[in-house]
């Protein structure tokens, strides 16, 4: 049985300003069922290397080590014929619902480019047609859309337009690189719940990219916490969100503000969390939340954590549970 | 108890290529003394022009076509009341840092590259208050310290700090002069989940123990309910709703608030399905006529299309402008 | 609809572009009216240096030439070398700047290494020195002469642009959407830089114009024709400057100071119109 998706100690690194070498990813690897349609929340913050994840995976850009494979076939060594499929059948959705709009052309185009391209319609009719039913499975009325400059949209109809755009191709996973954190908190809750009518209507799944662990809860199933271009904690959402291993995990829940007047949490924890901020410098041969950690031992400066299966689904990248291997 | 700031019918249009644009339309609000008045909505409701207004920092095309904003000012023991909008412009500078200071949406990309952090405080502290520059040196350290900041960080240049850090000394330069009243717009927008939780609550520490009040702007419902006691939600140019947090969160009456608050994903109680809003947000260009929300709202009736709706105070403290609850 | 504010600066040029582009094409038609059906440059059909009367606006020369007449037909030829050149520099900089800023790695490399050996060699004297050589000089081989050392400027900040587009969002799309690197080039980022390539143009013609300039005022223009260069060559020759005789060496230099003020303002009034960062 091979996976959708896996990555095998995917790794990127990056040449910067002086010769300084920088691991945006780092011997990232997980997978995603071929049979089930599944939704995975990549958690993390500015620098995790969410991004950098997200367009190896959509052949934007090339890992400099590990390997991508699409039902057990590597990525890098596809022929034509493939390549077009694989475009196909992973499509994806950014977070700036603005540059992703090519400001000389009107708002049609990025759907019909792709019905064009991937030839899903017979005649121009039939082009038409699809067109008006994708933007109406996203809630768009395409009068209100249809022969406009993107200029003319705001930014939560753009993203919608790049919704029904995935609605049109149908593809076998998207991946979702913080689509939400550029619109509006009432379209959020739309945008969420399309993603999951995809999934259990159409069997699209999905790697959601984003920083804000609640809506990676309101999508549910697979969980997986990035640091500094690690995994440090991969599990099922509700049980990481319940019991949480990674010291970072622990931070990130406790730093969710909960929308609820009767339960404030700024003046218990500020003294706490006030000096976890990320001041920390990037020494690889150690734990890279190490500056960070309130539980942190001599042996987390010197080593690279090892990954700890808790359970069959749980794994945490930590000495704190060494003795749980 | 006296409000400190009372903005009346305050109105800020602007021209573009599809009309007049009514981007604050009719906003009465006011400010009290020691508290924290949350200013809630989305992108396009007004919500950051009406806080310019506040301090006159209208950016052209713009321009406040109506409206007053009373400041209600103790200066050396005599009550003054003046009208900010009537004030020329140099006085008015005055006002702003010294009585009203002001933290734009990413100010803290606004620091000077080439200067210290020390030198930067000092401008602002010599530009707007009698003080020397010895006598702003000397507040310094007291100042950072006040914003859970380092006193070496005077030494510092703004490349060297984190984005965390650079808005903690936007804010202790937003309290260098003890104002009555701090407005920050989206204060921690741009920065990740520990750092803001932080410096947000080192916003609203230092704003209690210097006594001023706090208007904060955010989009952020989760914000509002940590951390104001007032909130008052924006949608189309107006004022919808407001009233104590608790009172808006636990009873929204407003069919939109009801909305926002349904929409927030939280990790809190057991999932449920978010709503979401239907339809599209409006143009300022053309905001529909009669009760603006009309066309996105689940209970709307006839009226509702007719008229715009009087703000009514629905028990005491909360205000909602809302057929459903009278006010026709 | 684009919501475009035109920039008055733009307004200005365009006019003063529109009136240059005008005198150029309707010059046979005015030469006619000023001076009859004959060749400006012909000797002897006026009498010598006459004052500017309405007969002559601006007078005549040594040769008894109609000095307005002369001033439009220069105009004409300096704008089409001008135009030769800045047309071949920018074709050439539109497929070394894209090759370059598109694919990157070796090619740039190579390509910039080019393009930046070029720049730093000094062009007047290697102008000077193949003009003098070029045996029929004429309006062609004058423009390719000047192209060779102008072709780079345009290739650079072509390439830059070309650089900072392809990092857009909608190219990414665009790769997502299975396009080819012709059609990314050719559909999402060439309609994109159509207005800078405008600019980029018109710099390469006023350019090669000031080059052109540069020689001809020393003597090395074409021959069997006029330009605005050679005419303040030929006034210098005269001793127009030491007899005073300001309608000869003037009209030619108010010509160049009218295109170049043209073009500027309207490369001013573009970047305001187009550049979001400099737009208010």
């Amino acid at each position: 049985m091979s996976a959708l998706l896996e990555l095998n100690n995917v790794t990127k690194v990056f040449s910067g300003a002086r010769g300084r070498r920088i691991r945006a990813v780092d011997k990232v690897s997980f997978s995603m069922s071929e049979e089930k349609p599944q939704i995975i929340s990549l958690v993390g913050e500015s620098g995790s290397g969410k991004t950098t994840i997200a367009r190896m995976i959509l052949g934007l850009i090339s890992p400099s080590e590990g390997d991508i494979y699409f039902s057990g076939k590597s990525i890098y060594s596809m022929d034509k014929g493939e390549l077009k499929k694989y475009r196909k059948d992973v499509q994806a959705v950014f977070q700036d619902p603005y540059g992703i709009y090519n400001p000389f052309y009107r708002v049609d185009r990025v759907l019909e480019i792709p019905i064009r391209k991937f030839n899903l319609a017979k005649s121009k009719d039939d082009a038409q047609k699809l067109i008006h039913e994708a933007l109406e499975a996203v809630g768009l009325r395409p009068k209100d859309v249809m022969g406009k400059y993107p200029h003319q949209l705001s930014g939560g109809e753009r993203q919608r337009v790049m919704l029904s755009r995935l609605y049109l191709l149908k593809p076998k996973l998207i991946i979702a690189d913080e689509p939400i954190s550029m619109i509006d908190v009432a379209l959020r809750a739309l945008f969420l719940n399309i993603l999951l009518d995809f999934k259990d209507k159409y069997g699209i799944s999905c790697i959601f990219i984003t920083h804000d662990l609640s809506s990676a809860y309101y999508l549910g199933e697979d969980l997986i916490i990035l640091y500094k271009g690690r995994i440090v904690e991969k599990g099922k959402t509700n049980e990481i969100l319940e019991n949480p291993y990674h010291p970072y995990t622990k931070l990130l829940i406790k730093a969710l503000l909960p929308p609820d007047p009767d339960k404030k949490i700024l003046s218990s924890i500020e003294s706490d969390i006030r000096l976890r901020e990320d001041v920390s410098t990037y020494k690889e041969d150690s734990c890279l939340f190490v500056d960070r950690c309130p539980s942190s031992m001599s042996i987390c400066r010197e080593e690279i954590p090892p990954v700890i299966k808790i359970n069959e689904n749980h794994e945490v990248r930590c000495f704190l549970y060494y003795d749980k291997r | 108890m006296e409000e400190i700031l009372k903005i009346e019918k305050l109105k800020i249009y602007y021209k573009n290529i599809s009309g007049l644009a009514k981007a604050v339309d009719g906003v009465s609000l006011n400010i009290y003394p020691n508290e924290i008045l949350g200013i809630a909505g989305e992108s396009g409701s007004g919500k950051t022009t009406m806080v310019n207004g506040l301090v006159r920092l209208v950016k052209p095309p713009a321009y406040i076509a109506d409206g007053n904003i009373i400041l209600n000012y103790n200066k050396n023991g005599n009550l003054l009341k003046i009208d900010l909008l009537k004030v020329p412009e140099d006085e008015m500078r005055n006002f702003r840092w010294s009585v009203i200071s002001y933290i734009p949406q990413g100010s803290m990309n606004s620091l000077n590259p080439v200067l210290k952090i020390r030198d930067q405080i000092i401008d602002v502290v010599v530009e707007h208050s009698g003080k020397s520059r010895e006598e702003a040196e000397s507040i310094i350290p007291s100042l950072l310290r006040s914003v859970n900041l380092e006193p070496s960080v005077a030494d510092m240049y703004p490349h060297e700090l984190s984005g965390g850090m650079k808005q903690r000394v936007i804010i202790a330069m937003a309290l260098a002069l003890d104002p009555k009243v701090v407005i920050a717009d989206e204060p921690t927008t741009a920065l990740d989940v520990v750092s803001q939780l932080s410096v947000l609550s080192t916003l609203y520490q230092v704003c209690r123990r210097v006594n001023a009040s706090l208007v904060l702007v955010t989009h952020d419902m989760a914000v509002h309910a940590q951390l104001t006691d007032r909130v008052a939600i924006m949608y189309a140019g107006k004022v919808v709703e407001v009233g104590k947090t608790n009172e808006v969160f636990k009873k929204p009456l407003h069919p939109y608030t009801k909305a926002l608050l349904l929409s927030i994903p939280t990790i809190e109680g057991k999932r449920r399905r978010l709503e979401g809003i239907s339809g599209l947000a409006p143009s300022p260009t053309n905001w529909p006529k009669g009760c603006r929300f009309n066309p996105r709202c689940p209970y709307s009736k006839d009226i509702c299309t007719e008229r715009e709706p009087e703000e009514i105070e629905y028990e005491p403290g909360h205000y909602v402008s809302c057929f459903l609850y009278g006010g026709e | 609809m684009r919501q475009t504010q035109f920039d008055p600066k733009l307004i200005i040029g365009g006019i003063i572009i529109s009136l240059l582009i005008f005198l150029v094409l309707f010059q046979p038609l005015l030469n006619r009216a000023i001076i009859g059906d004959v060749n400006p440059l012909t000797v002897g059909i006026f009498p010598i240096y006459e004052l500017p009367s309405l007969r002559h606006p601006l007078g005549t020369d040594r040769f008894g030439r109609d000095v307005l007449a002369v001033t439009l037909l220069s105009l004409r030829y300096s704008l089409i070398v001008g135009a030769i050149a800045g047309a071949i520099s920018t074709i050439i900089g539109i497929i070394v700047g894209f090759s370059a800023g598109y694919k990157g790695g070796l090619i740039d490399t190579l390509l910039r290494g080019l393009t930046d050996t070029i720049l730093v060699i000094p062009s007047l004297p290697i102008l000077m020195i193949l003009s003098a050589y070029v045996k029929a000089l004429n309006i062609i081989t004058m423009a390719f002469i000047l192209t060779i050392f102008s072709w780079p400027f345009s290739a650079r900040v072509i390439r830059s642009q070309v650089m900072s587009i392809k990092n857009a969002s909608y190219i990414d799309l665009a790769k997502l959407n299975y396009m080819s690197d012709f059609e990314i080039i050719s559909l999402e980022i060439l309609p994109n830089l159509l207005p800078f390539l405008g600019v980029s143009f018109a710099g390469s013609v006023v350019g090669a114009m000031l080059a052109a300039t540069g020689l001809e005022v020393l003597g090395l223009g074409p021959s069997g024709i006029t330009t605005l260069g050679m005419m303040i060559n030929f006034a210098i020759g005269q001793g127009a400057l030491s007899m005073g005789k300001w309608n000869l060496i003037f009209p030619p230099i108010f010509m160049l100071i009218l295109v170049f003020l043209g073009v500027q303002l309207v490369n001013m009034g573009l970047e305001s119109t187009y550049n979001p960062r400099l737009r208010r």
